[in-house]
């Protein structure tokens, strides 16, 4: 074998030295494939328990709940028939069918060993043995939202969210009141730049959001003024506090702030979060005025 | 196989010097600034991408000597690419699955480091030539030195721009704002880069045409 640092060679090369080369990437690609997939296989079940792990504990702290109350997860799959596009919604309790204009088509009541169960898998293979859809059809998942109830009456709502941000998706929780007053935000997962989109995570951001109904949230905008130092106090003090109490002391703080304002040097991830704020409720929104009273 | 590998290699001491001081990645070559100036707005920032790279740095450098005799030589540019994105990827599964907690503090940073200039130049500039003990001293010594460099850079402009250190408030304002936007991350590099200059003309070294600067 030739020295690495092989001499200055302009002679074109060889077809031996071409197939070397194919050959070689080739092999070497295959090879950290495998020991990345089998890496992968390895820690993809510790990672996603932590990751569910988490999440229930925020859908906790976000709705601020007490003890007796109960936590159901709802799915939403769409089932294309050809031209036709069907919505479901897997409560806990029923199965809801709709068609696109939100017109009821069937309901079903979920059995008890499918509401019970904690892997995902068994839910959506249920739903799309329901929902029988043909060789030329698609079935796909595409969200879930948390329904908060204390004694029977709905409590609150933990809404599953993403956005495209500066490098890849942003994934966020939503808590709203049952009247879609926006509670807080928390970001789940996100790739954004250190010290500068992921400052999407720090209170002095997400909390800008919080306390809002759905009607400002509908009307914000993202200004680049720089966040007025004592409003930036008051939103760091959330942190420590419920949101009721914090906000009888801010109520007026919070109407002087209609506008977002955005990270320096991170305007992009600023914007993809509060748009994608914007996006969730009001989706969310329109969604249970056709669900809810199935559900 | 290649008079390259049957060179000496140099004693543990001059190769940690060599990447604090004499070659420091960051100060001296100058390499991997993109992502040095977008992270080290804080302290705690510069340390934490610092740490990922110095792992990254040492692991990539092992391996890059411990395969030099059957990497092919045309093509080994891309196999360094691979073996440090293997090692990002390793790393980033493993402490997610295993050390959540960690893993929430320095993912972001890990996920940073596979186009990172400094540690395939360590990988063609010296693993492939030299045994693994070595190898291994000398990604030591330059992650070190590219460790000490946020830390420095993190410290100053954390100061400068923000008025605190490790988050902790030292001065009651921010004396100079632009130090924590990315125009003031490449100042506060070269006032140090200046500083090291100085410090070589005070012990009476010349100064090395290469960091008198402007070479792109």
């Amino acid at each position: 074998m030739s020295a690495p640092h092989a001499q200055v060679n302009t002679a074109p090369p060889t077809p031996r030295e071409m197939a070397q080369i194919a050959i070689g990437l080739t092999v070497v690609c295959l090879l950290a494939s495998i020991l990345l997939g089998g890496v992968y296989l390895w820690t993809e079940p510790a990672k996603a328990r932590n990751v569910a792990e988490r999440e229930q504990r925020l859908i906790g702290e976000l709705l601020g709940l007490s003890v007796d109350a109960t936590v159901d997860e709802v799915r939403r799959y769409l089932v294309w028939r050809g031209p036709r596009l069907e919505v479901f919604y897997l409560g806990d309790a029923r199965l809801v069918q709709l068609d696109a204009d939100g017109r009821l088509l069937a309901t079903a009541e979920v059995p008890a060993e499918i509401a019970r169960s904690t892997a995902n898998a068994d839910k959506d293979a249920w739903v799309e043995a329901f929902a029988e859809p043909g060789e030329q059809d698609r079935f796909q998942y595409v969200g879930r939202f948390f329904a908060g109830r204390q004694g029977g009456a709905p409590a609150g709502y933990v809404i599953e969210g993403e956005t495209i941000g500066f490098k890849t998706w942003i994934r966020f929780f939503l808590a709203v009141d049952p009247d879609y007053r926006l509670r807080g935000i928390e970001i789940i997962e996100h790739e954004e730049d250190p010290g500068l989109g992921d400052q999407i995570e720090e209170p002095y951001f997400k909390n800008q959001f919080a306390g809002r109904d759905h009607e400002a949230i509908a009307d914000i905008e993202v200004t680049k003024d720089p966040l007025p130092k004592a409003w930036r106090a008051a939103l760091e003090a959330l942190a420590e506090q419920d949101l009721d109490t914090w906000l009888r002391a801010h109520a007026a703080d919070l109407e002087a702030h209609p506008d977002i304002h955005a990270i320096t040097g991170a305007t992009i991830s600023s914007v993809a979060v509060a748009d994608g704020v914007k996006r969730a409720l009001a989706n969310f929104r329109k969604r249970m005025d056709l669900v809810e009273e199935h559900l | 196989m290649t008079t390259a590998a049957t060179r000496t290699s140099p004693p543990v001491g001059t190769l940690l010097m060599r990447g604090l001081f004499d070659e420091n990645p960051v100060f001296r070559l100058a390499l991997s600034l993109c992502p040095a100036v977008a992270v080290t707005t804080t302290v705690k920032n510069g340390i934490m991408l610092g740490v990922a790279v110095f792992v990254v740095q040492v692991l990539s450098s092992v391996s890059a000597s411990l395969l030099k005799n059957i990497i092919i030589p045309k093509i080994r540019i891309p196999i360094f690419t691979i073996i440090i994105a293997i090692w990002v990827s390793v790393m980033d599964m493993v402490l997610a699955a295993f050390f959540p907690d960690l893993y929430s503090e320095v993912g972001l940073y890990v996920k940073l480091i596979v186009a990172f200039a400094i540690i395939i130049s360590r990988m063609e500039l010296f693993a492939m030539k030299h045994p693994v003990m070595p190898a291994f001293w000398d990604g030591f010594g330059m992650g070190l030195g590219f460790l000490v460099a946020m830390i420095l850079t993190g410290a100053l402009r954390e100061l400068l721009g923000s008025g605190s250190v490790f988050g902790i408030e030292i001065i009651d304002a921010s004396p100079l704002l632009l130090a924590i936007l990315p125009a003031g991350g490449f100042f506060t590099i070269g006032l140090i880069m200046a500083l090291f200059n100085w410090v070589d003309v005070k012990r009476g070294l010349a100064v090395k045409d290469d960091y008198k600067g402007c070479h792109g």
